[in-house]
């Protein structure tokens, strides 16, 4: 799964999650749309959502378990859950890491 | 037809709630140390709660197949010990069982829940927590933290659709408590009101009944507690 890939399936999830909650600003989420921390669109349980979709998105899709929300991720600095962009990162890499 | 996830499957409360459940049509999914027979309706998984990955894998094989409506946190352990007397190592064996297998099964498919939108997650307490049992300390805190969870997770996952809530039992006539001098169960069972110890499948009966309407967070005693 390339980071493209990747940003494609963390922007349609936001756009799903949008429209569940009623949410019109994640519809049209970007590359550069902030998820959690400050001025934020997501509060904690979005953000718990939006990882428990991906990780299954992920299953369906290219066939691996990932955990986006590993010790790793969560002891970064720049934190992988911040932007869109960040997040799609995250996901190719433990997709890579992932696949034998 | 409903699914079950049930921990602590291969005897005593647990047992007896797979059997109530495959009576009343689930598809059940047990999680045990030991081996299991597998039955109509009922897959065995060995898995030892207490081990995060293990449990991850089992929830991942589980999910993967359809989806989870419920889950029966029951895999425990118990031990009396005066206070000052217990060994440390029988204080973190109870909080890695009780405390830390009811997380990591919460954790492994609380997430599956989340993403269903609905699914209820049932955990197993003692009336050794509001008694504040003696002889029980390290027992009733490992226990008192997966209360305190308990209410934690009910309150972050509300807005999910998964309602958490957990039921609690004095003394129930398994293996576990045959061990127990019998006037000290019956002081216990005095208590909170029980002429004698439920069996495992009473015990099993009120379980159910409480997860079919329990509100979230709420946690339920068989028994008066004050």
């Amino acid at each position: 799964m390339t980071q493209e890939e990747a940003l494609r399936l963390v922007l349609r999830r936001l756009a799903a999650l949008g429209r569940e909650l009623g949410r019109p600003e994640l519809e049209t989420a970007d590359a550069t749309t902030r998820l959690f921390g400050e001025n934020a669109s997501l509060d904690s349980i979005g953000l718990v959502t939006l990882i428990a979709d991906l990780e299954e998105d992920v299953r369906v899709a290219v066939g691996v378990t990932v955990n986006l929300a590993d010790e790793k991720a969560m002891s970064r600095l720049t934190s992988p859950f911040r932007r869109a962009d960040l997040l799609a990162a995250h996901l190719a890499e433990l997709v890579r890491a992932a696949r034998p | 037809m409903p699914v079950a996830v049930v921990t602590g499957s291969s005897r005593g409360l647990g047992l007896a709630v797979v059997r109530r459940l495959l009576a009343d049509g689930w598809t059940v999914h047990g999680l045990a140390r030991g081996e299991q027979p597998a039955a109509p309706g009922f897959t065995p998984h060995v898995v030892d709660v207490t081990d995060p990955a293990a449990v991850q894998a089992a929830a991942s094989a589980i999910t993967a197949a359809g989806r989870v409506d419920l889950l029966v946190n029951n895999a425990g352990a118990a031990s009396m010990n005066a206070l000052l007397l217990t060994p440390v190592a029988v204080a973190e064996r109870l909080m890695r069982v009780n405390y830390l297998g009811s997380f990591h099964c919460l954790q492994a498919f609380g997430k599956a829940m989340v993403r269903q939108r609905a699914g209820r997650i049932v955990n197993v307490t003692t009336v050794a927590v509001p008694l504040s049992l003696e002889g029980e300390a390290a027992y009733v805190a490992s226990k008192a933290a997966v209360d305190a969870l308990t209410r934690v997770a009910a309150r972050e996952l509300a807005s999910s659709g998964v309602i958490v809530s957990a039921v609690g039992f004095g003394p129930v006539d398994t293996a576990l408590t045959r061990g127990v001098p019998r006037a000290q169960l019956d002081r216990i069972n005095a208590r909170i009101g029980l002429s004698a110890s439920p069996s495992p499948e009473a015990a099993a009966d009120f379980l159910l009944a409480h997860a079919r309407s329990a509100a979230s967070g709420h946690v339920e005693y068989l028994g008066q507690v004050a």
